[in-house]
């Protein structure tokens, strides 16, 4: 009972590593722009949706807020901050450190107006009751899992079947010539960031029912993005997501047979398999140099 | 007559700036430099804004009061409770800032920095921390809060008569965490109860629905968390939500905002300093009255400690200052040792040959938000 009670608890987490790490996928693989602060959209919609529950707000409307500070974080990071330097440099590096310089300033600001603590949002959803002898389920598991399959069955649906998404996967592939063809790759680019980032938001929401939420939370959201889109394939969607919800149930279930401490370098552990034994990830193409 | 005119507006001037002499010949010399290395920024910031508003209004007594021939000040460093940060701080602090006096906190930071600190002789003052082996770290180590295994040992009996004497530990992989788990293996038995499962946790880790269900297992009467800052309100909570019912019992980290303003934390026991704040002396009534006034709160033990803390330096700078001896870390040592009882907030502080602060504990439990004296 306890491997079916950890495998169940693994699956509500991984599916919200799925959707964080799906959104960092996307823009990383349309965009190659390495967005460190994307751990910041998350700590964002996560306060935004604890501030209007505070307030009163209905879920849904709070639900709504959450999506658009964390969509208007995206695009406004990217208009702002990434293309200007995208413009006059352009160098991996460099974008890379001034993402990881908003993600700090994004952490002190929250810090100083939401407070240095933890915080969450009480909810009745994330209290489990005992469904099977000595296993426990939430509500919130039923909302993780079919929100994360509806989210995940929409945006598959907006990049096979929607011309603005066939054209995100055109720009990750051969960005000249989608130019060539007369399409704007700033615009697509936006596109990338908004809803790469309004993906975290869902996650953002059931972390602060379920974990809880502090200032400094992006640091780990961005870890586990990473290690999922390395795992998954560097530029698939698809491997990220899968990948997240394995580093997930691989971190709950490892205390089947490892101690508790161990958990996270369950994670890590897969990660640097993943490095040695299949570099280009589950979905990733093998590149021959 | 104009001459007796001439002596007497000599009189008057000098009376009229008699009480801004002190304070002027204070501004005038540089200062003293009470370094913090405390975290500011991280899961564990929480604590940092805390420590410094105690510290902060001890400063602004003895300033206030003229005790000292020049002003103290606070140079902060930010350690985010991490050994290596604070490693970095404290060198600084000695080297650079020439720091006169610096408060630690976190177990695991005052381990790494009390070497530091050793070999430059600038005493360290810990109000936060409460790993055992804290006590002796160094001769200008001193603690101003009961250590861990005081702490426990004014718990179990406690629990033991509540028939609480199977007990689960979850506790963070650090010093702290070790050292608690090294009490409670050997107090436990010794008391009449038994540790049934210790899980350990890094400090970094988020999710604990999976500890939850392996604490369940062990089927235990109560479990402690030893862990501190954003980390303790997330196991309550994630215990609490994933079918841990039984009762939850801590020690003094718990006692801050965050912690009793999680719902899930209701029913949480833990210990903590005892200080009347209204029936004590002139300094505790003070150090109340002004605080409640500066931060519309009441404090809190950690303010309590690091205003103790700058406190006794102010006293036992002055009494250097009254000897013309410098104010250093030595000479602070050998004032301490000679005096040992000194009036600070919560009564008299009395220290030991290792620098200890004694001080009464209670036990309190979370209700309505609200600490209660339960013991």
């Amino acid at each position: 009972m306890l491997f079916l009670q950890l495998l169940l608890q693994g699956l509500q987490v991984g599916a919200l590593y799925a959707l964080t790490a799906a959104g960092f996928a996307l823009i990383f693989g349309a965009t190659r722009i390495f967005h460190f602060a994307h751990g910041s959209a998350f700590t964002l919609a996560g306060y935004t949706f604890l501030f209007t529950s505070q307030a009163g707000w209905p879920w849904y409307l709070g639900g709504l807020a959450s999506v658009g500070v964390a969509t208007l974080f995206g695009i406004g990071i990217y208009w702002f901050v990434y293309r200007p330097i995208q413009r006059h440099e352009g160098s991996f590096f460099t974008v890379f450190v001034a993402a990881f310089g908003v993600g700090i300033v994004v952490q002190n600001l929250v810090g100083m107006f939401a407070g240095r603590g933890f915080a969450s949002v009480d909810t009745p959803l994330s209290r489990a009751t005992e469904v099977l002898p000595d296993v426990y389920l939430a509500q919130v598991f039923w909302v993780a899992i079919g929100l994360s399959l509806v989210l995940f069955l929409l945006l598959t649906l907006f990049l096979t079947r929607h011309h603005a998404g066939v054209a995100l996967r055109a720009l990750h592939q051969n960005p000249d010539l989608l130019r060539a063809y007369g399409l704007s790759s700033t615009k697509l680019s936006l596109l990338a960031f908004a809803v790469g980032s309004a993906l975290v938001a869902p996650a953002a929401m059931l972390t602060a029912m379920t974990s809880g939420l502090n200032e400094a939370i992006g640091h780990h959201v961005m870890l586990i993005s990473m290690a999922a889109t390395i795992v998954g394939g560097v530029g698939s969607l698809r491997g990220a997501a899968l990948a997240g919800l394995m580093l997930g149930v691989a971190e709950a279930v490892a205390l089947s047979f490892v101690d508790t401490q161990w958990a996270e370098a369950v994670s890590f552990l897969v990660l640097f398999a993943f490095i040695i034994f299949r570099p280009s990830g589950i979905f990733g193409i093998a590149q021959a140099r | 007559m104009s001459g007796m005119n001439s002596g007497r507006r000599a009189l008057l001037g000098g009376l009229a700036v008699a009480p801004f002499v002190g304070s002027a010949r204070a501004q005038s010399a540089a200062p003293y430099i009470v370094g913090t290395l405390f975290p500011m920024s991280g899961p564990n910031a929480e604590y940092g804004s805390v420590f410094t508003a105690g510290a902060a209004l001890a400063i602004q007594h003895i300033n206030a009061d003229g005790i000292l021939r020049r002003p103290v000040r606070i140079q902060a460093e930010d350690t985010q409770a991490l050994p290596q940060q604070a490693v970095v701080a404290m060198n600084k602090l000695v080297s650079v800032d020439h720091a006169h006096y610096v408060l630690s906190a976190f177990t695991a930071v005052s381990k790494a920095v009390a070497p530091v600190g050793d070999r430059a002789r600038t005493v360290m003052v810990n109000g936060g921390a409460v790993g055992p082996d804290l006590s002796g770290l160094s001769p200008y180590f001193w603690n101003v809060i009961p250590l861990a295994h005081l702490e426990t040992q004014a718990l179990l009996p406690f629990m033991i008569q509540r028939g609480l004497k199977r007990v689960a530990l979850v506790y963070v992989d650090d010093p702290l965490g070790d050292a608690i788990l090294g009490i409670l293996r050997t107090s436990l038995p010794a008391a009449g109860g038994s540790l049934v499962g210790n899980f350990s946790v890094p400090r970094t880790a988020q999710q604990f629905a999976p500890v939850a269900a392996r604490i369940r297992q062990t089927r235990p009467d109560a479990v402690y968390i030893a862990s501190f800052g954003a980390q303790q309100s997330q196991i309550i909570k994630q215990l609490r939500d994933n079918g841990v019912s039984q009762p939850l019992v801590s020690y003094s980290a718990m006692n801050i905002d965050s912690v009793r303003n999680t719902p899930e934390a209701e029913g949480l026991i833990f210990t903590t300093q005892s200080t009347d704040f209204e029936g004590g002396d002139a300094v505790t009534r003070r150090f109340a009255t002004d605080f409640k006034a500066q931060h519309n709160a009441d404090p809190g033990t950690y303010q309590v400690n690091y205003y103790n803390a700058v406190r006794l330096f102010g006293l036992l700078a002055q009494s250097l200052e009254r000897e013309n001896a410098e104010v250093n870390g030595e000479n602070l040592r050998r004032v301490l040792l000679a005096q040992r009882e000194f009036d600070l907030v919560g009564g008299k502080g009395r220290f030991d040959d290792l620098g200890n602060m004694s001080a009464a504990l209670q036990i309190t439990e979370i209700r309505g938000g609200r600490l209660v004296k339960i013991g």
